[in-house]
C-alpha cells in the first residue's frame, strides 16, 4: 500500500514537473573556425553538469527539453572546440527564457542588463591546437645567435687582422701605434687605470706569440715591466 | 584582469614540461576506438548488413556503423546511459533509432557519416513503460517512399511504449498522425506492427487468466483512423516470442502466426480484420522464430523433435506452407544448436542461413537456403570455416549478406561470439575481427616485463672444431651490421627512437626504458587479455572457464586483479584475478585465476595446458565475496573474505598461512557493511576461534557514527607508490612535514534525504577509524557525483557546485586540492608515517586546500606514479569532453598564494592563485583521439623516473606516457645533436685550417725575431 502511495506521489511529481517545464531552443552558429557539422563532430549542449543535455543536429540546432524554472549554466561539450558559456534563466513558462553571457569564475547572477537574443546561439571561440611544433634546426638561426656572431667575428678578425695591417699604409700604422701608446700611457696615469692596463696587457701578452709586429711593439711599452714588478711583489 | 590572466596562463604553460609534437602521435601513444559488444538478443538491435556497412547497437549504448570490408568504424554515435537504444532500422538513406524508456526518442542519422539529422521526442521519458526486456513494445517500420501519402518524402512508422503508433515524415520530422491504444498499455502491450501500402496493423498481446490473447488493430495509412480492432483468442505461453507478424514479399498480403499448444495457427490480416484462423495440420512445433524476413513472408518453425522448417506465407493462397526442412537439424551430439538468420541477396531475394558448430569437424558449418518459389522447392549451399571456439567462446549471433554475384562465394558472415569478438568470415577466410569486449574492461593492471634473456647455448668449447667455431661466431654476429647501421644513423641524426621495440617480435621483453609493459585486462564477457603497452596489440587472450557452471551456463565477473609476482621477484611476472561467477541457476561462487603475464598460461596447471584452451579457475569460496585484499607481505598473499567474514588465503600454501598468522594480530581493514542506502564503514580485525569456524574470522572494531541517512558510496584507498621526500622545504627554510599515514583512506558518502541533500568526503585512519579530514559538498540536483583520488598526502576531488546561494554565487565544476601536513604549525613533526594510529598525535594535521573552477566535468581522475616517487605527481583526468588531460601539480598546489608571490614564495615556484584552471590544449594528452565514457585511469611507473605510463579504459582504450617534470633523465628532445655535431666539425676544421698558418707564423717569428 505504502509503495503504491509513493508511486502515486512520484507519478504526480513527474506529471507536475512535466507540466511546469519549458523547452529551450538554440543553435550553433557556424563560423570560420567551425564551418559545419563535419568539423564540429558529435557534440552536446549541457545544462549545468549535464543533468539535461541536448544533441546538436546536423544543421546546428538543438532542443533542450523539460527545463524547469531556475538559473542555469549552458555549455557546449565539444571535443575540439571551446564555446562560450551562457547563463540561462527560465522564470516562467509563458515568457521566453533569458540568456546572458557568462564568464567562468565570475558570479553567475550578475546585474548585467545586456541579454543575448533567444533562441540561444553558440559560436565556436577557439579551436584546440594540441601540438607544439618541434624546435626545428636551421643553419641561419644558429648563426643569428649573438654569441655565435661574436665567435665568428673574432675568428675572422684573428685571421684577417694581419693581412689587413699589411695592406695598411705604413705611415698610418705608425700613427695608430702612437695613438695606442699614448692612450695606454694616459690610462696608466689614471687612478683606476691599473686594472685596465693589466687587462690590455694580458690581452697583448695573449696575442704575443701569434701576433704581428704591432703586438710586439705594444709589448715593449711601459705597462709590461710594471706588471712584472707587481707580479714579483706578489711572490 | 583578463590580460593578466592571459599572461598568467601563458607563463604557466611556458613552464609546462610535456608538450606533444605531431610526430609523437602513434609513437608515444595509441588509441583503440571501440563500439562495444553488439546487442544480439533482439532482432531490432542486432547487427545488420546494409550495402558494405554493418549497423549495430551495442551493449555500451552505441549505435555504430562498421565497414564490412576492413572492420573499421565508419561512424558511431554514443547515447547517454539513461537513454538506452531499444531499436534501430535502416530506412531508405537514413538510419532511425528509438531510445529511452519505451522508445521515447526517435533519432535519424545519416547512413554514411552518422550525422544526426533529426531528433524527435515521441513521449516523455518519465511516462515510458519499463518492461523486461526493455525494448518490448518498440519497433521501427520504414515504409517505402511510394507507400507514403505524399510521394516526395518517406514515412517512418514508430511503435513506442507498447501503445502508440506514430507516422513521421522522415525529412521534416513532422507527425502525420498518431494512434494510441485506448487502454494505454495497461492491459494490452502492442509489440509488433506491419504495414501494407494502405493499412497498418498493430498487434499486441494481453495476458488473460491462463494464456495470452492477441489483439489486432488495423489503421489507415493515410490518416491513422482505426478501421477495425479484434481480439483473437490465442493460447501461447510466451508473449515475447510465440507470435510473429509477416507480410508476403509483395507487401500486399499479411498474416500473423502464433504457436498454439504445439501447433502453428495463423490468421490472415485484411483491413476489416475479418477472416478465419487456420492451422498447419499434422505437425507439432515447439518454437517459431522470426529471422528478420517477416517482410518476405518467411520464418522458421522448430518442430517438436528440434528439426527446423522454413515456412512461407504464400501470396496466392494467403496461407502458410512448409517449403523446406533443414536436414539433420534436430539436436544431436554431433553438432551444437543451430542459429537461423535471414538475409537478402543482391537482388533482394530472401535467404536463410543456418549456422552451427560441428563437433565432428571442429568447425563452424553454415548452410544458406534459397527458395526457388517458381519450382516450389529450394536449394542449400554450405561451407565450413575454422572458428576458434577455445579462443572466442561460442557463436552467439550470426548475421550475413550475399554481396557477390556468386551466392556461394559472395556470402559474408558476421559472427558475434559469447566473449564479445566480432568477426567477419567470407567463405572459410577470416576477413577481420574486433575484440569488442575490450569496451567492457572491469579491472586492468600494467605489469612490467622482464629483460630479454640471453639464451646462451653452452657449447663445449674444447670439442668445437675451427669451422664450427667460425660459423658459430658468425651466426652470433649476425646482428652486427644492423647494429652498426643503427649506431651510425643514431650518431649522425640523433634520432633515438624512444620506444625501441626489440627487433624480435616474438620475444616478450622490455625495451630500454621500460615503456613496453603488459596491460592485463579482464572484461565482463569472460575473457582476459594481455595487451602490449607499446602498440596496443593483443599478446594473448584467454577465455575464463565456468568450471562446473559450464553445464548450466553463467558469467564470470572480474572483481579484482592483483600482481602477485613482479619482475623484481625474479622469474616471469604473474597476476591473480579474483572473480565472481554467477551461474544461471543463481549460485554465486568466488573463483580465482592465476596467470603468467607474459604468456597467459595458467600457473596452477600442473602440466602446460595447450595454449588457447579455456582457462579454468579455482573455486576458493563457494559463495559470494565480500572483499579481497593483498597482504603487505613478501609473498603477496591474497586475503579473501566470504559472506560470513571468514578469511581465506590464496595461495593456500603453508608458508602463506604462516605469514598470515604472523600478520593477523596487526591486520586492520575497513569494510562497507549494510544494505543499499544505509551502508556504513566499519573497521575490522581478524581472530581465530576454533569453536566458531575453522578459518580466521573478521570482527568489527570500530564504526563511524554517521547520521542514519548517510550512505557510504565508495572507499578509495591511497594509491600506492614509493615516497621520496617526507617534507616540503619552504622559502624561509622552514619545513612542512607531509602527513603520510599509510592507513589513510578516502570515503565518499551521500545524505540525499537531508535538505538540502549533501555529499561528504572523509579521510579516515583505517586502523583507528578516526576522521582526519572532512568536507561537505553540495549534491548537485540531488546526485552525488564526486570523484576523488588520494596519493601520499594529497587528496583531489571533483564535484559540480550548484549552490547559487553560497559564497561563490556561481555554478560550475570544481576541483579541490587538499594537502595534509603534520602538526598544527610549520616545522612540527609527528612522524606520521611511523606513528601508531592510536596515538593522540596522529590526528594533528593541518590541511591546506584550494578550490579551482574547471571548465568541464570529469569522468575519472588519478595521479601519475613513477618509479621512485621523486618526480612531481601530476593529475591525470578524463574529461566529459572525451579527452584525457594532464593537470600539472603546480597549478593544483594548495598553497598558491592569493596575493602576488613574495620572493620566498617565488623560490618555492608558487604562482599566484587563480581560481580558474586554464582550458589549454597543450594539457590534453589524448589530442585528436576521442576517448569516450572513461571508467578508470591506470598509471604505472616506467624504468625512467621521469616518465609515467597512463592507460585509460572505458568505451575506448588509450595509452600514453607523461613526464610531469620533463624528461630530466634522458636527453631532452630539444637537444640539438645536429648543432652539436656541426659545431664540433666547425671547430675541427678551424683547427685544421689555422694550424699550418700558426706554424708558419711561429717559424717566421723565430726567423725575424
Amino acid at each position: 500500500m505504502a509503495r503504491t502511495a509513493t508511486l502515486l506521489v512520484c507519478l504526480l511529481l513527474a506529471i507536475t514537473s512535466v507540466v511546469s517545464a519549458l523547452d529551450v531552443h538554440g543553435r550553433i552558429q557556424w563560423n570560420d573556425l567551425c564551418p559545419n557539422f563535419g568539423a564540429l563532430g558529435a557534440s552536446k549542449v549541457l545544462l549545468d553538469a549535464g543533468r539535461l543535455s541536448a544533441t546538436v543536429t546536423q544543421n546546428g540546432t538543438f532542443l533542450m527539453r523539460d527545463v524547469v524554472p531556475g538559473t542555469y549554466v549552458l555549455s557546449v561539450s565539444s571535443h575540439d572546440y571551446i564555446f562560450d558559456q551562457l547563463r540561462l534563466e527560465v522564470s516562467d513558462l509563458d515568457s521566453p527564457p533569458k540568456v546572458w553571457s557568462y564568464v567562468l569564475g565570475t558570479p553567475l547572477v550578475s546585474q548585467s542588463s545586456v541579454t543575448l537574443p533567444y533562441p540561444v546561439t553558440f559560436m565556436a571561440r577557439h579551436k584546440y591546437k594540441y601540438f607544439v611544433p618541434h624546435e626545428s634546426f636551421n643553419l641561419m638561426g644558429m648563426f643569428q645567435n649573438p654569441m655565435m656572431l661574436i665567435a665568428v667575428l673574432t675568428g675572422v678578425m684573428m685571421l684577417g687582422m694581419p693581412y689587413l695591417l699589411k695592406t695598411l699604409d705604413p705611415q698610418m700604422l705608425e700613427e695608430v701605434k702612437d695613438r695606442h701608446a699614448s692612450l695606454n700611457g694616459n690610462s696608466n696615469s689614471g687612478q683606476n687605470g691599473h686594472k685596465k692596463s693589466e687587462l690590455s696587457m694580458l690581452l697583448n701578452s695573449d696575442e704575443e706569440p701569434k701576433s704581428s709586429s704591432v703586438a710586439r711593439l705594444q709589448a715593449g711599452t711601459s705597462p709590461q715591466p710594471r706588471n712584472r714588478s707587481k707580479a714579483n711583489k706578489r711572490r | 584582469m583578463r590580460l593578466l590572466r592571459q599572461f598568467l596562463v601563458t607563463s604557466l604553460c611556458a613552464t609546462l614540461s610535456w608538450a606533444l609534437h605531431e610526430s609523437d602521435v602513434g609513437v608515444v601513444d595509441w588509441h583503440k576506438k571501440l563500439i562495444g559488444v553488439p546487442l544480439y538478443h533482439s532482432l531490432q538491435t542486432a547487427p545488420v548488413f546494409y550495402q558494405d556497412i554493418v549497423y549495430t547497437a551495442t551493449g555500451n549504448n552505441v549505435l555504430a556503423a562498421l565497414n564490412a570490408t576492413d572492420g573499421s568504424i565508419v561512424w558511431r554515435s554514443i547515447f547517454e546511459p539513461e537513454d538506452p537504444i531499444s531499436a534501430f532500422g535502416v530506412h531508405s538513406n537514413t538510419i532511425v533509432s528509438l531510445s529511452g524508456p519505451g522508445g521515447a526518442t526517435l533519432r535519424e542519422f545519416d547512413l554514411f557519416k552518422g550525422h544526426l539529422l533529426l531528433e524527435k521526442r515521441l513521449h516523455d521519458p518519465l511516462l515510458g513503460h519499463l518492461w523486461e526486456p526493455s525494448n518490448l513494445g518498440t519497433s521501427i517500420i520504414s515504409t517505402g517512399a511510394s507507400s507514403s501519402s505524399d510521394s516526395s518524402s518517406s514515412t517512418i512508422l514508430a511503435l513506442t511504449n507498447g501503445d502508440t503508433l506514430t507516422s513521421i515524415n522522415s525529412s521534416t520530422g513532422e507527425t502525420h498522425w498518431e494512434w494510441t491504444s485506448p487502454d494505454k498499455g495497461t492491459l494490452i502491450i502492442y509489440s509488433k506492427a506491419i504495414t501494407t501500402p494502405t493499412t497498418a496493423y498493430v498487434i499486441g498481446f494481453a495476458k488473460s487468466a491462463s494464456s495470452f490473447t492477441l489483439h489486432v488493430t488495423s489503421l489507415s495509412m493515410l490518416d491513422g483512423e482505426v478501421i477495425a480492432s479484434v481480439n483473437i483468442p490465442a493460447n501461447f505461453k510466451n508473449g515475447l516470442t510465440d507470435y510473429i507478424a509477416i507480410t508476403s514479399g509483395s507487401d500486399t498480403i499479411s498474416s500473423i502466426a502464433w504457436l498454439d499448444q504445439g501447433s502453428i495457427k495463423a490468421a490472415s490480416l485484411k483491413p476489416n480484420l475479418k477472416g478465419q484462423v487456420f492451422a498447419i495440420k499434422g505437425m507439432q512445433y515447439k518454437r517459431i522464430m522470426d529471422v528478420g524476413l517477416s517482410h518476405d513472408g518467411q520464418f522458421i518453425a522448430i518442430k517438436e523433435d528440434g528439426a527446423a522448417q522454413v515456412l512461407l506465407l504464400d501470396p496466392q493462397t494467403s496461407s502458410l506452407k512448409v517449403i523446406w526442412e533443414f536436414t539433420d537439424s534436430a539436436p544431436s551430439k554431433l553438432y551444437s544448436d543451430s542459429h537461423y538468420v535471414g538475409g537478402l541477396n543482391k537482388d533482394g531475394e530472401p535467404r536463410i542461413a543456418r549456422v552451427y558448430w560441428s563437433n565432428v569437424h571442429n568447425r563452424v558449418v553454415h548452410q544458406v537456403f534459397s527458395a526457388q518459389l517458381a519450382e516450389g522447392k529450394g536449394s542449400v549451399s554450405g561451407f565450413t570455416f575454422p572458428f576458434e571456439t577455445s579462443v572466442h567462446g561460442i557463436v552467439a549471433h550470426v548475421a550475413f549478406d550475399v554481396a557477390g554475384s556468386d551466392e556461394s562465394t559472395g556470402t559474408r558472415f558476421l559472427l558475434t561470439s559469447s566473449t564479445g569478438s566480432v568477426q567477419l568470415w567470407q567463405q572459410d577466410l577470416l576477413s577481420w575481427a574486433r575484440e569488442e569486449s575490450l569496451a567492457t574492461i572491469k579491472v586492468a593492471e600494467i605489469v612490467e616485463m622482464p629483460q630479454e634473456k640471453m639464451t646462451e647455448e653452452h657449447v663445449r668449447l674444447e670439442e668445437e672444431g675451427f669451422f664450427e667455431r667460425v660459423t658459430r661466431q658468425f651466426s652470433d654476429a649476425k646482428n652486427l651490421p644492423q647494429y652498426a647501421v643503427n649506431f651510425a644513423r643514431r650518431f649522425a641524426t640523433g634520432s633515438h627512437a624512444p620506444i625501441s621495440i626489440s627487433q624480435d617480435e616474438e620475444s616478450v621483453s622490455r625495451d630500454a626504458f621500460g615503456f613496453r609493459q603488459v596491460i592485463v585486462a579482464a572484461t565482463s564477457h569472460g575473457k582476459i587479455f594481455g595487451i602490449d603497452s607499446s602498440n596496443g596489440e593483443i599478446l594473448w587472450s584467454r577465455v575464463l572457464g565456468l568450471g562446473w557452471a559450464a553445464e548450466v551456463g553463467g558469467t564470470v565477473i572480474p572483481v579484482k586483479l592483483y600482481v602477485t609476482r613482479t619482475v623484481s621477484d625474479g622469474d616471469a611476472p604473474q597476476v591473480t584475478l579474483v572473480t565472481q561467477r554467477r551461474a544461471d541457476n543463481t549460485l554465486v561462487d568466488t573463483v580465482i585465476f592465476h596467470l603468467d603475464v607474459l604468456t597467459g598460461d595458467d600457473v596452477r596447471a600442473e602440466s602446460k595446458s595447450p595454449s588457447g584452451a579455456i582457462l579454468e579457475g579455482f573455486d576458493i569460496i563457494s559463495g559470494p565475496l565480500i572483499e579481497a585484499f593483498m597482504l603487505p607481505t613478501q609473498n603477496k598473499t591474497i586475503m579473501l573474505l566470504d559472506e560470513f567474514l571468514q578469511v581465506r588465503i590464496y595461495p593456500d600454501t603453508p608458508e602463506a598461512e604462516a605469514e598470515f598468522q604472523a600478520l593477523a594480530p596487526s591486520l586492520h581493514f575497513s569494510l562497507r557493511t549494510g544494505g543499499p542506502g544505509q551502508r556504513k564503514i566499519m573497521g575490522h580485525q581478524t581472530i581465530y576461534s576454533p569453536d566458531l569456524s575453522m578459518y580466521y574470522m573478521a570482527y568489527p572494531t570500530w564504526t563511524i557514527p554517521f547520521p542514519p541517512e548517510e550512505d557510504v558510496k565508495a572507499i578509495i584507498p591511497s594509491s600506492p607508490g614509493l615516497l621520496a621526500s617526507f617534507g616540503h622545504v619552504l622559502g624561509n627554510r622552514t619545513t612542512l612535514y607531509k602527513y603520510l599515514n599509510p592507513h589513510l583512506t578516502a570515503v565518499l558518502t551521500s545524505s540525499l534525504s537531508n535538505s538540502p541533500p549533501t555529499c561528504s568526503i572523509y579521510l579516515l585512519d583505517g586502523v583507528s577509524g578516526s576522521i582526519v579530514y572532512h568536507s561537505s559538498i553540495p549534491a548537485a540536483s540531488g546526485v552525488c557525483d564526486v570523484k576523488a583520488t588520494l596519493a601520499e598526502n594529497w587528496l583531489v576531488y571533483h564535484y559540480f557546485d550548484d549552490e547559487l546561494a553560497g559564497s561563490g554565487q556561481s555554478k560550475g565544476h570544481r576541483i579541490v586540492s587538499v594537502e595534509l601536513y603534520e602538526g598544527n604549525d610549520i616545522d612540527e613533526k609527528i612522524k606520521s608515517s611511523d606513528i601508531t594510529s592510536y596515538s593522540n598525535k596522529s590526528a594533528e594535521v593541518t590541511a591546506y586546500e584550494r578550490s579551482f573552477v574547471l571548465p568541464y566535468g570529469l569522468a575519472a581522475l588519478t595521479t601519475t606514479t613513477t618509479k621512485f616517487g621523486i618526480t612531481t605527481k601530476d593529475l591525470i583526468v578524463a574529461s566529459r569532453k572525451n579527452n584525457i588531460q594532464s593537470i600539472p601539480r603546480r597549478l593544483l598546489n594548495s598553497r598558491r598564494p592569493r596575493n602576488k608571490p613574495t620572493n620566498e614564495e617565488m623560490e618555492e615556484m608558487l604562482v599566484q592563485y587563480d581560481p580558474l584552471l586554464p582550458d589549454d590544449a597543450r594539457l590534453i594528452v589524448s589530442h585528436n583521439y576521442e576517448v569516450a565514457n572513461v571508467n578508470r585511469i591506470v598509471t604505472a611507473p616506467s624504468l625512467l623516473e621521469s616518465t609515467s605510463l597512463v592507460f585509460v579504459h572505458g568505451l575506448d582504450l588509450f595509452f600514453t606516457r607523461t613526464a610531469p617534470s620533463n624528461t630530466f633523465d634522458v636527453l631532452s628532445e630539444n637537444f640539438n645533436k645536429v648543432q652539436l655535431v656541426l659545431t664540433i666539425v666547425g671547430l675541427a676544421t678551424a683547427i685544421i685550417v689555422t694550424r699550418p698558418m700558426m706554424r708558419r707564423k711561429r717559424l717566421r717569428e723565430r726567423w725575424y725575431r
